[in-house]
């Protein structure tokens, strides 16, 4: 890194918030998807938004590339520093400004922890609804980039669905605000939310945002069905769809998925090819009505077992094999990689079983966990790294899923973003012009390409590949994945 | 200017490659969005229909140009509905509709349009075609340029082709009709419901003969709605203290939030709750209805010039849509430093007003 650039910095930060020394730099090598490791040049910790509006602008001016990191979960390489770059870390920018229950909202600066909000909503009755499984770690900013969902975003929505407002410094260091207080968000002229949301750290970096919050429901209803065969548990979701029910989260297990489950949490889930869940929430009244109807058919779509929860505490058991079904799998294996292509709903079945004939071809396992209430997938595939071959043969398997899924009709991500991971497969979802278009974009808000370079666009040197494996927040059971 | 009618994404492009300036109507239906002076004027009713439309997987995919009543027939059908209700449902087309970001009061219980685009295809100012988004249910891949074209007002690039996610609609609906003696109190009322358990289908309210009104939905079954509608009538009750509480007739104009703004300019203005008491007192005689539990105003202006100005001191953005106007923004200016950087990519040439 650079001697005048450094120097800058100092002017900007103490010596105990900009980090330059190997073993400081170490733990903002890789983030969630562990198999991609460089080392940044810097580390800079602010501690507002003024100094991260200065930082900014003088990566624009030394041209010297730039990372802004939560808390490095990304699953698709995007929190990997730039080689020589430098890494904004924003955990310190974790301030809940405002919970406003009269006109439920939270005012939050990006560092916050998702699970934070819902927890200082709480007394109002109120909630943030996106809950990815990373919720007690993954922070409002890396929600942002990658419009980051969860099992229960079916109803509701996204991250950016829940977006009013935001104050963002561009990658060229100019400030701007866009959206309101009102649940209208922006509301007249171009949603600029919406844009930014989901640009996965290449526009720049969001300072201040305004998320809405839902009062919490009366109710929920929970069902576990067992199947024999994964294709009737698929099959299942399209009967609860198309009956005109609206659950508020639909999602699904496979036989390794489930053992590992049993393995690790115990979860007493019954033995089976697939476990089905389905949850009703809302008003009490209504949902008890609505579950009646949905025992019904359940019952007709062929399962073999049926569990209803009857208390929260039953609910929680459902849900707690559900959510750590993969950190289990991934401790059945040394190593992993993690799909998270979506396909057409009613394609579910033939994703699966077009899935299960590549375990074959390639002779690597596969389990499978995902939100099968709007068709994203989350296939892992296991292999084991230190086995000659292995890794590029679950890499190949993971290109033939993604392509796969791009075949049906869906995308390659619904919900992990490109980052470095998926970048060569950009193309295969969007056509040349359009790619280019895109990057045009890019470079009208980032004329120097500075801004998480070398993510989301096909090609750039690829950093090294290590092993693939569970995250080192995993391995000590702090977080757990869908 | 006479319209050209536009059939194909193909005849647009070379219409924006010909043009200097270029202003795209569907149906026109909203007036004041149409006073673009000397730019050739491009008519795109005839990119009409539904093209793609799977009941199963909650989507939808039509022609820029399809009149909503349209789309909404046919998801009516299967028993779904555009969640984001559509304004002006009886004239607009589903393009115009996003381009001008128009929802009505159902909006309330799921969310707007820009929570149900899921992709779309375009033209920009270069007469470049090409989709934006995706075509299934979630989707992280890419700008998310689908949702920007919402509420864009024709000026970045035209929709040709629009992808939308759809709910089932329920079956039955029963509205209510609370009054206050004062808005403070019809407040209140709305405070209480925001934090309750009452999962509405829309909630309205404006000014009365007598006090103010709220005017609350509830959507469900024909079995639960009758113990529904009783229970939040008896709490609301307790917890408000209305003066009297109604049942209003489903008719079809009753969620129509303009239905009754005739004559004057008719503005829409986004605002934050908590600004609704400076506001109001800000509009004297304004006719005026306030939409989604009050973050949204509809009004309908005799003086529009003094509006400009009360909107901008409150830093409140409004756009006219019924009336002859030179702007049809007024109010907070709507200028950005990012909108001006998609410009520039997509309309370098400023072709499209
Ligand atoms: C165990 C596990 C489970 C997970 N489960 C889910 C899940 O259920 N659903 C899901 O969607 N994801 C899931 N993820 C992925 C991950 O948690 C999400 O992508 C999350 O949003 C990342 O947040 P973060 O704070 O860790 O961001 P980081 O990884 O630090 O950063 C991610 C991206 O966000 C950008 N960024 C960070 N802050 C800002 C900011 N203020 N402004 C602009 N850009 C910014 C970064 O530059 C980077 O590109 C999981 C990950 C793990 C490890």
């Amino acid at each position: 890194m650079n001697h005048p650039f450094l120097q800058a910095l100092e002017t900007i930060y103490p010596p105990d918030r900009l980090l330059t020394r190997d073993v400081e730099l170490l733990p903002y090598e890789s983030d969630g998807l562990t198999a991609f490791q460089s080392k940044p040049g810097a580390v800079v910790l602010p501690i507002d938004e003024a100094e991260i509006i200065a930082t900014v602008r003088l990566c624009h001016e030394h041209t010297v590339p730039f990372l802004a990191r939560g808390s490095g979960t990304s699953l698709s390489g995007g929190s990997l520093p730039i080689p020589d770059g430098l890494v904004i870390a924003l955990n310190r920018l974790n301030r809940i400004k405002r919970i406003d229950p009269q006109q439920r909202i939270a005012v939050v600066e990006p560092g916050v922890i998702n699970l934070h909000i819902t927890e200082a909503a709480q007394p109002y009755n109120l909630y943030y609804a996106p809950d990815p499984s990373s919720q007690s770690i993954c922070t409002i900013g890396g929600n942002i980039a990658f419009n980051s969902g969860g099992a229960h975003c079916l109803k509701y929505g996204m991250t950016s669905n829940h977006v009013l407002g935001m104050k963002v410094v561009l990658a060229d260091g100019a400030v701007t605000q866009f959206g309101s207080e009102s649940i209208e968000g922006v509301g007249i002229g171009p949603d600029l939310i919406g844009l930014f949301v989901g640009s996965e750290g290449l526009f720049g970096i969001a300072l201040e945002i305004t998320l809405r919050l839902m009062p919490q429901p009366e109710l929920y209803r929970t069902v576990l069905a067992a199947y024999n065969d994964l294709g009737a548990a698929g099959d299942a979701v399209s009967l609860v769809v198309a009956s005109g029910l609206l659950p508020g989260a639909i999602e699904i297990m496979d036989r390794l998925a489930i053992k590992a489950a049993e393995a690790s949490v115990k979860a007493g889930y019954p033995d089976a090819e697939a476990l089905l869940i389905v949850e009703l929430e809302g008003e009490a009244l209504q949902v008890e009505a609505e579950f009646a109807q949905l025992q019904d058919l359940i019952q007709t779509s062929g399962a073999f077992e049926m569990r209803v929860a009857r208390s929260e505490e039953e609910r929680a058991r459902i849900w707690k094999g559900r959510k750590g079904a993969f950190s289990a799998v991934g401790r059945l294996s040394p190593d992993f990689i993690v799909q998270d292509g979506v396909v057409p709903r009613g394609r579910l079945g033939e994703a699966l079983m077009a899935i299960d004939k590549l375990k074959t071809k390639y002779g690597l396992d596969v389990a499978n966990v995902f939100h099968a209430g709007d068709g994203n997938l989350h296939p892992l595939i296991l292999y084991d790294g230190r086995e000659a071959g292995a890794l590029e043969r679950a890499e190949a398997l993971a290109g033939e899923i993604l392509a796969l899924c791009v075949s049906l009709g869906g995308s390659i991500t619904g919900e992990h973003g490109i980052g470095m991971e998926k970048r060569d497969y950009l193309p295969t979802m969007f056509s040349e012009e359009e790619i280019d278009i895109m990057q045009a974009l890019r470079r009208a808000i980032d004329p120097n390409e500075i801004a998480n370079r070398g993510k989301m666009f096909p090609g750039g040197d690829a950093p090294a590949l290590k092993q693939q494996g569970l995250h080192p927040l995993e391995r000590q059971g702090v977080i757990s994945r869908e | 200017m006479t319209p050209t009618a536009i059939a194909t994404s193909a005849e647009l492009s070379d219409f924006l490659r010909e043009n200097e300036r270029v202003h795209v109507q569907g149906n026109g239906s909203k007036t004041a969005l149409h006073s673009a002076n000397g730019a050739a004027l491009a008519d795109l009713k005839a990119l009409s229909g539904v093209l793609e439309y799977e009941p199963s997987e909650y989507t939808i995919t039509i022609g820029a140009g399809t009149p909503v009543s349209h789309v909404s027939a046919a998801l009516a059908e299967k028993g779904q509905y555009l969640p984001f209700d559509p304004l002006l449902a009886d004239r607009a087309t589903i393009g115009g509709t996003v381009a001008a970001n128009l929802s009505g009061s159902r909006r309330f219980r799921y969310g707007g349009i820009r929570d149900f685009i899921l992709g779309a295809r375009v033209v920009d100012g270069l007469g470049r075609a090409f989709r934006v988004g995706g075509k299934v249910v979630k989707n992280a891949a890419g700008f998310d340029l689908s949702k920007f074209l919402v509420g864009s007002l024709g000026q970045y690039a035209i929709m040709t082709e629009l992808t939308f996610k759809v709910f089932p609609d329920a079956p039955r609906f029963r509205s209510l009709r609370l009054d206050y003696p004062t808005l403070p109190d019809l407040l209140a009322a709305i405070s209480f419901i925001n934090q309750s358990v009452f999962e509405l289908d829309a909630l309205d309210f404006a000014p009365a003969a007598k006090g103010w009104s709220l005017m609350a939905r509830l959507a469900g079954s024909s079995a639960t709605l009758p113990p529904r509608i009783e229970r939040f009538s008896q709490t609301l009750r307790r917890e408000s203290a209305p003066s009297d509480i109604v049942e209003l007739d489903e008719t079809a104009t009753l969620w129509d939030p303009l239905a009754e703004l005739t004559g004057g300019t008719v503005v829409k203005v986004v605002l934050p709750p908590r600004q609704i008491p400076e506001f109001d007192r800000s509009l004297g005689e304004t006719r005026r209805r306030y939409s989604i539990g009050g973050n949204l105003a509809w009004l309908a202006t005799a003086d529009l010039a003094a509006l400009h100005t009360s909107l901008r001191q409150m830093g409140l953005p409004g756009l006219c849509l019924l009336g002859a106007v030179e702007s049809a923004p007024i109010g907070a200016p709507l200028e950005n430093e990012l909108a001006a950087r998609v410009k520039s990519v997509l309309d370098p040439l400023a072709k499209l007003v």
